[in-house]
């Protein structure tokens, strides 16, 4: 059961080797953020600080579709986890 | 005549099948450590190496892209994709 | 169980609730239980005119499936401590 940099066994282990670590999350309703992870459970709850967030608002205009994205930051916080699509840790290069 | 004898491995087993009669999780054995496309239910691709996935089918990927309407539009080293979200999980390459 | 320790040693503090409606409700954490269903004391909201029928309420309980984000106090929250039962609760999970 050793696992090395590279193997992991399941995708929470993924999640797990990204504490305290800045992670990228992508959320539903075309949100995105980033922050220091601190705490999840298997619902992909999760505690984040210094987080960044970003809102795609896409408005349909006759020709074609213009996106704007409002940022926010908040200090800590807690994500449900049922909003989350997907959460990637910081690349290790 | 140099007829040979029939083989000697009638009655050992049969080679194990090919991939494509085998069930849904031995499809998924399968694909581990191979490229994948996997699917979201709001219509976009990720592109990678599938490391590992679980029995909700949250999935962690390697050398990750995005693809939306053709167009990739995002690159991770490492993701994890919550396995609510996931419409399919396709091979990209030979089993 | 391990985000609703966090939340029961959050009670008494101001939070502010972000539902999936966009709603923003700030007030004193009362109460919280395992599906993360919240109750609030002294609450306001965010912006009162676009929810003009919220002004009158004082206090709430808001079911935990409806949560988007809730912001907590950061000066109330361990990190460290979080990592390290997270790591706990993680290796227990593991060994199904």
């Amino acid at each position: 059961m050793d696992v090395s940099s590279t193997g992991i066994q399941e995708p929470f282990d993924l999640i797990r080797l990204s504490l305290s670590e800045r992670v990228f999350v992508k959320l539903r309703g075309d949100r995105e953020m980033t922050g220091i992870l601190h705490a999840y459970d298997g619902h992909m709850n999760l505690i984040l600080s210094d987080v960044e967030e970003t809102i795609m608002i896409v408005s349909e205009g006759e020709q074609q579709a213009t996106v704007n994205v409002a940022k926010r930051k908040m200090d800590m916080l807690f994500v449900r986890g049922d909003g989350v699509i997907l959460v990637s840790p910081p690349s290790r290069t | 005549m140099d007829e040979s004898p029939p083989p000697p491995d009638v009655q050992s087993p049969p080679p194990p099948p090919p991939s494509h009669t085998g069930s849904p999780t031995d499809f998924l054995k399968g694909v581990v450590g191979k490229k994948v496309i996997v699917r979201l239910n709001s219509g976009v691709d990720y592109r990678g190496i599938l490391s590992c996935l679980d029995g909700y089918m949250n999935i962690a990927l390697e050398q990750t892209e995005e693809h939306v309407e053709g167009k990739i539009t995002n690159r991770y080293g490492d993701a994890f994709i919550r396995g609510n979200n996931v419409l399919y999980i396709s091979a990209a390459e030979e089993l | 169980m391990l985000i609703f320790s966090v939340f029961k040693t959050l009670t008494d503090q101001q939070v502010t609730v972000e539902l999936k409606n966009d709603l923003s409700i700030t007030g004193v954490l009362k109460s919280v239980d395992q599906f993360l269903n919240i109750r609030l004391d002294n609450i306001t909201v965010l912006d009162e005119t676009r929810h003009p029928h919220m002004m009158a309420v004082k206090n709430c309980f808001i079911r935990g499936s409806v949560v988007r984000y809730v912001q907590l106090p950061a000066e109330h929250v361990d990190t460290q401590l979080l990592e390290d039962a997270t790591r706990r609760e993680a290796q227990t999970q593991t060994k199904r």
